[in-house]
């Protein structure tokens, strides 16, 4: 069956370094791959900076997949701020990081610190 | 208004729980995401960006007060404080988590609502005219139609796991607002020669990735056949419907792939197998239903109202907003008044639960406790007297409900965009805030006049931006947002699909190039035409003439400026 | 394989055989593809026998051999590929009284539709019975009580109900 949810985004060019995003099952809202587990904050994400790391964090990504705690688990590829935080490199992966832009005073951008 | 009887509250609540049993059997793993996605779309249940979204059925646009105070009271205490009416006169909540949603079920059932069949595989919500039972163009109400529907559509046994999605919409008057040549079946009630009232029958309409207009499939249906001939249609399209493709699964490319005549053969043929009387509703049935749309009690008044015209003379404001939003109502002294939910700058179709407790109070004391939402994304208060309208202008304005631009260029339709949608390759609503900031000044937006602008940010049309005047499509492109802008488009009896002007353009850039199209049409309107009558008049040329104009003036300018 | 009826599971009585070698060397009633049950009931007239087919099978190609046979076999590629059910009704409607089955990886919430459509079994893979029990199809199948198509199931429809309170009324 053809998949109605885009799982990914197309980005083109380097997919290092890489964060892994995926929905809470329950809550439906966007997380992040820690290494203690899943954040729902940007900042804290892990962030893999080579493919072996990468491959790791997919692999436990579907590994929550399977054991119904998260939904679509895929890496984002991203760039680093000089703080050293993740923003992706595609502008839909960033309305996931940060919400709505229509609305400001929801979703990640309301509760968490701004990546840059 | 229809009221639910002891078997559609049954109904209802069992399913209530069987969706709490389904998220249960999720949680333990019984049913894994595959299986769980469609039965919790068929609830209306997506996953979108930033969370789950549930959309919830408006059946055929018709809402009373006690609906949307609950809503207002899920918005606030489920949600976050606001809901959105969508394009298929439903509502959707952005922001509701799983495990709360069998007891917003729970709370939507207290006051005869679900979420049944909002989206998924199956036939979804029946739409219908937003001035139903009030417009003087009118047949027969096609409300009584909607409603069984309705209840014939819900949880099909046979036809709930559908190629693709597939809507139903019905009209009763001879102009047509609820689109019916762009859905999968579009029915318009009329009379034959004899005086009998029927069908006509339109399948294979639709918009998305292939735009279509439907096919007359049945000049005349007698009203007593409907369930039977609709099971034709369906059972035809369940069987042969393409699978492989879901791009190519609708039942229009089925009528496409087909052929016109073939594909009306096939459901002739399996018509006349059908035992018709095993299958329609009974006569009472249909009475039955029919009953709970009876025109609610008016008063005898004159049609003219001297309080009205005396407050209008006196507050331009009034007048303006009467001018602009009103629709004839086919009795005397009543209006019906269309509320545009597209003030300058918000989220057209978001509502906020304080207006919609305050507009729930107007609606009751206004418009006999009912409403009506419309899939330009608006609500309508269907029957109101035209002396009562100062005093409900008020009430509006004191809401912020009181935008006079319905019909014109800033009552724009946006689907959600990537602002929440999964789906989504550019943003929609800024660029329709950004369209509507441009054309803010009154006067200007009167000048222009009626322009119904839609925008669509993905290929699958939620934005209906096929049959907008100006339609406007966001795609990916080159990794940025980019998009297409069309002309001549109409959903109504005279549907016609928009022409594409040239290259897509950058977000920045689109009210400007909006702009340039209305100069076009300034310069080439003759006498009183409309923006869409002069497109039919002149054709796209002229209007592709001023897109290139101004797509080089910009490359001039950008030039320039490095 | 487990095979789930209205009220529970059962045994498999037919033995699945692909080719007609396989199918002549079975003892007691035996499931085919539709493709050979004519060679078949040449060779084993009067044998107890069911046919296999999948739900995008034309009516006019299964029905010369509705008389003959005992089962009809609807195989469903996906549980959310709702062609079997149209099918199933289409066989029904030629006044097969066999036995109806709906093969592959359905799901326990589409029971309740495969039997209103005229099913009277599902042949389930053992993964997905592993993963949804018995218990679970039967307690989807009475989640709903009631529907509003008449022609669909066995109770009266919902508008049938109505009609009949207000005539005793």
């Amino acid at each position: 069956m053809a998949k109605d949810h885009r799982a990914g985004s197309k980005v083109r060019g380097e997919k290092l370094p890489a964060i892994l995003m995926a929905s809470h099952l329950l809550e439906g809202d966007t997380v992040f791959k820690t290494d203690a587990g899943w954040t729902r904050d940007p900042s804290a994400a892990k962030i893999a900076h080579d493919a072996e790391t990468a491959a790791a964090m997919e692999a436990e990504g579907k590994a929550a997949a399977a054991a119904n705690l998260v939904i679509d688990p895929y890496l984002v590829p991203v760039d680093l701020t000089d703080g050293g935080l993740p923003v992706a490199k595609h502008f839909r992966d960033v309305m996931r990081q940060k919400g709505p832009s229509i609305h400001p005073d929801m979703g990640k951008q309301a509760e968490f610190p701004p990546l840059r | 208004m229809y009221r639910y009887d002891e078997f559609d509250e049954r109904f209802v609540r069992e399913r209530v729980a069987q969706f709490r049993g389904q998220v249960e059997r999720r949680l333990d793993g019984s049913l894994s995401e595959d299986e769980f996605k469609p039965l919790r779309l068929k609830n209306g249940l997506y996953l979108q960006l930033h969370a789950y979204m549930l959309r919830i059925a408006v059946p055929y646009g018709t809402l009373n007060s006690a609906q949307l105070r609950m809503l207002a009271h899920i918005a606030e205490t489920y949600d976050k404080g606001y809901g959105h009416f969508t394009t298929r006169q439903n509502l959707q909540f952005n922001w509701p988590k799983l495990k709360d949603v069998p007891t917003i079920l729970e709370l939507l059932a207290d006051v005869e609502m679900h979420c049944i069949q909002t989206s998924g595989n199956c036939i979804r919500n029946v739409t219908s005219d937003q001035f139903a039972g009030v417009a003087r163009d009118e047949v027969e109400d096609p409300r009584p139609t909607a409603e069984l529907i309705r209840q014939w559509s819900s949880l099909h046994p046979e036809f709930v796991w559908l190629p693709r999605k597939f809507k139903i919409a019905v009209t009763g008057a001879e102009h047509d607002r609820a689109a019916i040549m762009v859905h999968d079946i579009g029915l318009k009630l009329k009379r034959n020669d004899q005086g009998a009232v029927g069908y006509e029958v339109i399948v294979g309409g639709g918009l998305g990735r292939t735009p279509m207009i439907g096919k007359v499939v049945r000049e005349f249906l007698p009203k007593d056949e409907l369930l039977a001939y609709l099971e034709a249609v369906m059972r035809v399209y369940n069987s042969e419907g393409r699978r492989d493709n879901k791009f190519k699964a609708r039942v229009k490319i089925l009528v496409h792939e087909t052929g016109e005549e073939e594909f009306r053969a096939r459901v002739e043929e399996e018509y006349a197998k059908l035992d018709g009387p095993t299958i329609n509703a009974p006569e009472e049935e249909v009475e039955r239903i029919a009953a709970y749309f009876a025109a609610p009690t008016y008063e005898a008044l004159p049609d003219v109202s001297q309080v009205l015209d005396q407050a209008r003379a006196i507050d331009p404001e009034l007048d303006r907003f009467v001018e602009q939003n009103s629709f004839e109502h086919k009795q005397p002294g009543y209006i019906a008044l269309t509320i545009a939910l597209k003030e300058i700058g918000a989220v057209p179709g978001d509502m906020s639960a304080d207006q919609m407790r305050a507009f729930a109070d107007i609606a009751e004391k206004y418009s006999f406790d009912e409403f009506r939402v419309t899939h330009s994304q608006n609500l309508v208060l269907p029957h109101v007297k035209k002396d009562d309208l100062p005093a409900v202008h008020a009430a509006l304005k004191a809401a912020g409900l009181a935008s006079a631009n319905a019909g014109l260029i800033t009552d724009i339709i946006a689907c959600p965009g990537l602002d929440y949608c999964a789906l989504a390759t550019a943003k929609s609503i800024p660029i329709a805030q950004a369209i509507a900031k441009t054309f803010a000044d009154q006067e200007r937006q009167k000048a222009i006049g009626e322009l119904p602008i839609k925008i669509s940010g993905c290929i699958n049309a939620c934005g209906h931006h096929h049959v907008g005047a100006i339609g406007i499509l966001g795609l990916e492109k080159g990794g940025r947002e980019n998009y297409q802008i069309t002309v001549g488009g109409d959903a109504t009896e005279h549907a016609a699909l928009g022409e594409r002007l040239g290259p897509g353009i950058d977000a920045e850039d689109v009210p400007a190039a909006i702009e340039a199209i209305v100069e076009t049409y300034l310069a080439e309107k003759q006498g009183s035409e409309s923006f869409i009558e002069t497109v039919r008049r002149t054709g796209p040329e002229p209007f592709k003439t001023g897109f290139t104009a101004f797509i080089e003036s910009r490359a001039v300018e950008s030039e320039a400026a490095e | 394989m487990t095979l789930i009826r209205e009220d529970g599971a059962v045994e498999d009585r037919f033995t699945r055989a692909d080719t007609i070698d396989a199918a002549l060397a079975v003892d007691g009633p035996v499931l085919i593809p539709l493709a050979i049950a004519d060679e078949f009931a040449k060779a084993r007239p009067g044998a107890e026998f069911g046919v296999s087919l999948p739900g995008s099978t034309p009516i006019e190609d299964v029905k010369p051999q509705l008389g003959k046979i005992a089962l009809v076999a609807i195989e469903f590629p996906a549980f959310a590929d709702g062609r079997g059910f149209s099918l199933a009704k289409k066989i029904a409607r030629e006044g097969f009284s066999g036995t109806l089955r709906a093969s592959g990886p359905l799901i326990a919430d589409e029971f309740a539709d495969a039997l209103a459509c005229g099913f009277t079994e599902v042949e389930l893979p053992e993964t997905m019975a592993n993963r949804q029990p018995v218990q679970q199809w039967l307690a989807a199948k009475d989640t709903m009580t009631e529907h509003y198509q008449s022609g669909y199931g066995r109770g009266p429809s919902i508008l049938q109900k109505r009609l009949a309170a207000r005539k005793g009324a």
